[in-house]
């Protein structure tokens, strides 16, 4: 009887891996619980027995950017707006899967763990969720692109708010076109993709930011050093071109010409290891999140490239890509002495009773650069504007800048800016990009970024 | 915005808070009262040794002596036999069993094989040590003062309280249709006859004083039902049914376990009739949904591998004097090989499984040997291996596990996912009786009857309900040395253990924890033959209690 008593110890594992498979289940339920109750399929939430709806989506200002009336998701603005704030607030089946509607659904249709969807009234009406983006500069960002597909993001490198993110192509959620998943020509290639968040392109110049902080924290004489620019230069065989042929220039020079031949000599005079390890330092080769939504990685590798590759990925060419989230991030680490403010774009949920369930706030991100680097290298994008891209499109901003025109294989050029306004009461910072371009970097890409520049810093 | 509308939601949705802490009170109570009727350990007899005078307390029921220290009275005589004999109580007082000893046993002088008579004041030979049979007082041992008993909650009371909580269940089913109806007034009073009807036989016929078991069993019995009524009242009928037929089993078999004697003479009969059972099964069932384990009769149809069960743990267990005996386990290997073989044959891989694991813990029980489990594993294994390899529409089955939200429309993890979906919708206290949407899936009111449980009565009673059979398994174990024979500890483990695994096939296969293989949730989802199996193992647990047959002597 001992015996058996004893033996009887067995049940135990059995109740040990009960309650083992109950944690499981109960630690998915509690970490992952919202995200599955939001189903599409969910019954409770579309059909005739809907019990749950979606809240509405805000901007800053209050207006209201999608709300469900009579059981159908409706999006306010007119059809400029509604296809500005596409990418941002989502559509309504879903597909974005990195709009306000897919990666905060749970928080809109105000899921807790304690009430689930339902509520003891038997009805829920979902949360607001209010958002840091100004539907108005956002609807001047897709103003500006017009029919060019680019990407553009605008953000307050103090507070963190991100204050537009426009994306194309794009359709109106409102009257999706029918041919949005039929089509075959192409137009709406990338239409369910943020490029902000989630593309990488290839940067061109704009690359040449990273070359230079290499180059401020390498080159000891970096201010006394001049390099001959006659137009071209051959490195292991391979011609490296300018547009002109500038003649001899300081590296402030150097940068504000966006010489080529320059600086593809800097990239090789630092050598492949400085060059990887100043990019990955600088949030190459990893990702950072809006809100929990993860970028797209920025992509620097010159593990094995030959000199010529590796001169050429210095300049923003050979296989270097950048996300364009990042490069924000990237100029507001510059504008803040090499640590950024971290956007965020949830200014806030509301929850039932008036409560807020969150509220979104400045966090500081990983320090890219020192703050000498970042002090030094604000100085030259400053430099830029004000001697070569002209103080004219951003007037009394005190931008600091660089322009990218990045050759792709087969397409027009992508045609990029990025910087900030070093002016403490106008603390922005941008990033723009603009596909498939057939004008110079300025004009396309320039001009965009001057726009929102210039109508953000109107924003309080 | 229609006022009274929301006031009876409020309503509703209190009832929802109530139900379950009534039920975890119910529990709370049941167990503790279990727990309190457990015997201490104290003797009730007594072995001196007539030379040396030692006094040796018999703990047991059945108690075995021999020279091995995991006997129960252990004889350091090198005459004595590592497994000599067994002592045991049974209704016609103390018997002494041989067990194949070398050296024989002898009583008063007299050579004894099996069941000998043994009265106070006899002299056991074993070997070369004689042992005299006395009363505690008899020998002068003080009995041990008893602290005063904490008094458990009556039975009646708590049937009392699961009768409020049906009440509270039924309001709630009234109002799961759209238009409100008396309807589940059936299964109400259905369930009232039946739990009343098992009270007054088993407490005032049979003049048991215990009903915790039956209380809990009844407990969970109208959580189901009133779960299924949401769905419509005829849903209710079959249970209710399985209900009743399994009761008057539990009866039956607590009646039959009364005699150990009588069951091992029964076992081999069992065995051959679950095993004509298989055949029929296996001749007469046409497939469902891709497993062959349902036999129609007319009006009825019914699945054999439910009442097999109850046979399995029949031939499974032993007492202890035949454990002694007939160490080897080859017979039940064989018999178990045949039940799971011919599951396999049906595809029923979930009850496969439940019989796999039973058949784990009876073996271990019985031999303890841990070579015989490790090789029942790995020939389970490997034969889980073959499968898989050659006929891989198996694996098909299990290839979303652990994946299941990429397969959210398809065979693999649709099922799943809505499980999840829906049971993260309820929150804690549900959406309320009959308003779920998954009782419109496929099986969703037998395999993923959890997820239908947490989307309509909330988290908190679905937990409660899968504790309380966790709880019911762990009570098994509690009473294995307490209970009147290694014929009751064994299969009340067995038992215990196979509802408990069956819960974790359940539960752990509907929210993707484990494997989806559809087995039901003991006492709760949808299936009269499987209601009838669970009351039937019930009555292991019962007859595991010493409390239960104690009655009778009490009052000659």
């Amino acid at each position: 009887m001992k015996t058996t008593g004893f033996r009887s110890f067995i049940l135990y594992l059995l109740v040990g891996a009960f309650l083992f498979g109950l944690g499981v289940f109960l630690y998915g339920l509690a970490l992952d619980g919202g995200d599955w109750a939001v189903q599409p399929f969910n019954r409770h939430i579309t059909g005739e027995s809907q019990t749950a709806a979606e809240g509405r989506v805000l901007d800053r200002n209050g207006t209201v950017l999608a709300q469900t009336k009579d059981g159908r998701r409706v999006y306010g603005g007119d059809a400029t707006t509604r296809r500005a704030m596409l990418h941002a607030v989502g559509d309504t089946r879903g597909y974005i899967s990195t709009g306000v509607q897919h990666s905060f659904r749970s928080d809109l249709i105000g899921y807790n763990h304690v009430t689930g969807l339902t509520s003891p009234t038997g009805k829920t009406n979902g949360s607001d969720v209010q958002l840091t983006l100004d539907s108005g500069l956002c609807r001047l960002a897709r103003q500006k692109l017009g029919s060019r597909n680019g990407a553009a993001a605008v953000y307050n490198y103090r507070t963190g708010e991100l204050l537009c993110m426009v994306s194309t192509p794009d359709f109106d959620p409102q009257n999706p076109p029918k041919d949005l998943n039929t089509d075959k020509t192409g137009k709406y290639s990338g239409v369910y993709v943020n490029k902000v968040l989630s593309s990488a392109l290839t940067p061109g110049s704009i690359f040449k930011l990273v070359t230079s902080a290499c180059a401020i924290e390498n080159i000891p004489d970096l201010d006394q050093r001049t390099w001959n620019c006659s137009g071209s230069v051959i490195i292991n065989g391979n011609k490296i071109t300018d547009l002109y042929a500038y003649g001899r220039l300081s590296f402030k020079n150097a940068l504000a010409k966006s010489s080529n031949v320059a600086f593809s000599q800097i990239a090789v005079e630092l050598g492949a290891g400085r060059m990887q390890a100043k990019a990955n330092a600088m949030g190459f080769n990893r990702s950072f999140s809006l809100d929990g939504i993860p970028s797209a990685k920025s992509v620097y590798n010159v593990a094995s490239a030959s000199p010529d590759e590796l001169a050429w990925s210095g300049v923003g060419q050979y296989t270097d890509l950048v996300n364009p989230y990042h490069m924000l991030v990237l100029m507001g680490a510059v504008a803040n002495g090499g640590t950024p403010v971290m956007p965020y774009f949830i200014k806030r949920v509301a929850a039932p009773l008036g409560l807020e369930a969150k509220t979104g706030r400045a966090q500081a991100g990983p320090a890219l650069l020192g703050a000498e680097t970042a002090r030094r290298l604000a100085e030259y994008m400053r430099y830029n504007v004000a001697h070569q891209y002209g103080d004219g499109l951003f007037p009394g901003l005190e931008v600091c800048a660089k322009t990218g025109t990045a050759q792709v294989s087969g397409r027009g050029d992508n045609c990029w800016m990025v910087g900030f306004s070093s002016r403490a009461e106008t603390p922005l910072a941008f990033a723009v990009v603009v596909e498939n371009s057939t004008q110079g970097s300025i004009a396309s890409a320039g001009r965009l970024a001057s726009a929102l520049m210039v109508q953000a810093a109107k924003i309080q | 915005m229609n006022l009274p509308a929301e006031i009876i939601s409020v309503l509703l949705y209190a009832l929802r808070v109530a139900v379950p802490l009534l039920c975890i009170s119910i529990a709370h109570r049941c167990f503790r009262s279990l727990k309190l009727g457990k015997r201490k350990e104290e003797p009730v007899v007594v072995l001196e040794d007539a030379s040396s005078r030692t006094v040796l307390p018999v703990l047991y029921w059945e108690n075995s002596i021999g020279r091995s220290r995991s006997c129960d009275i252990v004889l350091h005589d090198p005459t004595v036999s590592r497994a000599h004999a067994v002592l045991m109580r049974r209704e016609s007082g103390w018997l002494v069993t041989d067990t194949n000893s070398r050296a024989g046993t002898l009583v008063n002088g007299k050579k004894v094989k099996q069941d000998a008579p043994v009265f106070p004041g006899d002299t056991i030979t074993v070997g070369s040590t004689a042992l005299t049979l006395k009363r505690t007082a008899d020998v002068g041992v003080a009995q041990p003062q008893s602290p005063p008993r904490r008094r458990a909650a009556s039975p009646f009371h708590l049937m009392q309280l699961v009768v409020l909580v049906q009440f509270l269940l039924f309001v709630q089913a009234c109002f799961a249709p759209a238009k409100p109806s008396l309807e589940p007034l059936v299964p109400f009073a259905a369930l009232l006859v039946l739990e009343w009807g098992l009270y007054f036989y088993s407490m005032k016929i049979l003049g048991r004083v215990s009903f915790e078991l039956e209380t809990l069993a009844f407990l969970l019995c109208s959580v189901g039902i009133m779960l299924l009524c949401g769905e419509g009242v005829k849903t209710t009928y079959t249970q209710l049914l399985g209900v009743a037929i399994g009761t008057v089993l539990y009866c039956f078999l607590i009646w039959f376990l009364g005699s150990p004697a009588r069951v091992m003479r029964w076992r081999v009969a069992a065995g051959v009739l679950a095993m004509l059972l298989f055949a029929a099964n296996l001749l007469l069932a046409k497939e469902h949904n891709g497993a062959r384990n349902w036999i129609t009769l007319g009006p009825f149809s019914l699945q054999p591998s439910e009442l097999i069960k109850i046979a399995f743990i029949l031939v499974g267990a032993s007492t202890l004097d035949r454990l002694q005996t007939y160490k080897n386990l080859t017979g039940f290997i064989a018999f178990s090989a045949i039940c799971m073989g011919a599951l396999f044959l049906m595809r029923d891989f979930g009850t496969a499984c439940v019989f796999f694991v039973t058949f784990l813990i009876i073996a271990f029980m019985r031999s303890g040997s841990l070579r015989t489990i490790s090789l029942a594993c790995s020939v389970a294994v490997l034969g889980a291996f073959l499968i898989l390899k050659f006929k891989p529409y198996v694996a098909e089955r299990f290839a979303a596990w652990r994946h299941v939200w990429s397969h959210v429309n398809d065979a693999g993890g649709y099922q799943q996912v809505r499980v999840l979906s829906y049971a993260a919708t309820g929150g804690l206290f549900g959406v309320g009786l009959g308003k779920g949407c998954l009782k419109d899936v496929f099986a969703g009111d037998s395999d993923l009857v959890f997820g239908m449980l947490c989307e309509e009565q909330g988290l908190i009673l679905a937990l409660t309900v899968v504790l309380i059979l966790a709880a019911l398994a762990s009570s098994a174990r509690a009473n294995a040395t307490r209970s009147r024979s290694t014929l009751y500890s064994i299969s009340a483990c067995a038992a215990g253990g196979m509802l408990l695994f069956q819960t974790c096939l359940n539960v752990f296969g509907a929210t993707d924890v484990l494997p989806l293989t559809g087995v039901t949730l003991p006492f709760i989802s949808l299936g009269g033959s499987s209601m009838v199996s669970v009351w039937g193992l019930l009555a292991f647990l019962k007859a595991n209690d010493e409390r239960t047959y104690a009655a009778r002597r009490r009052r000659s």
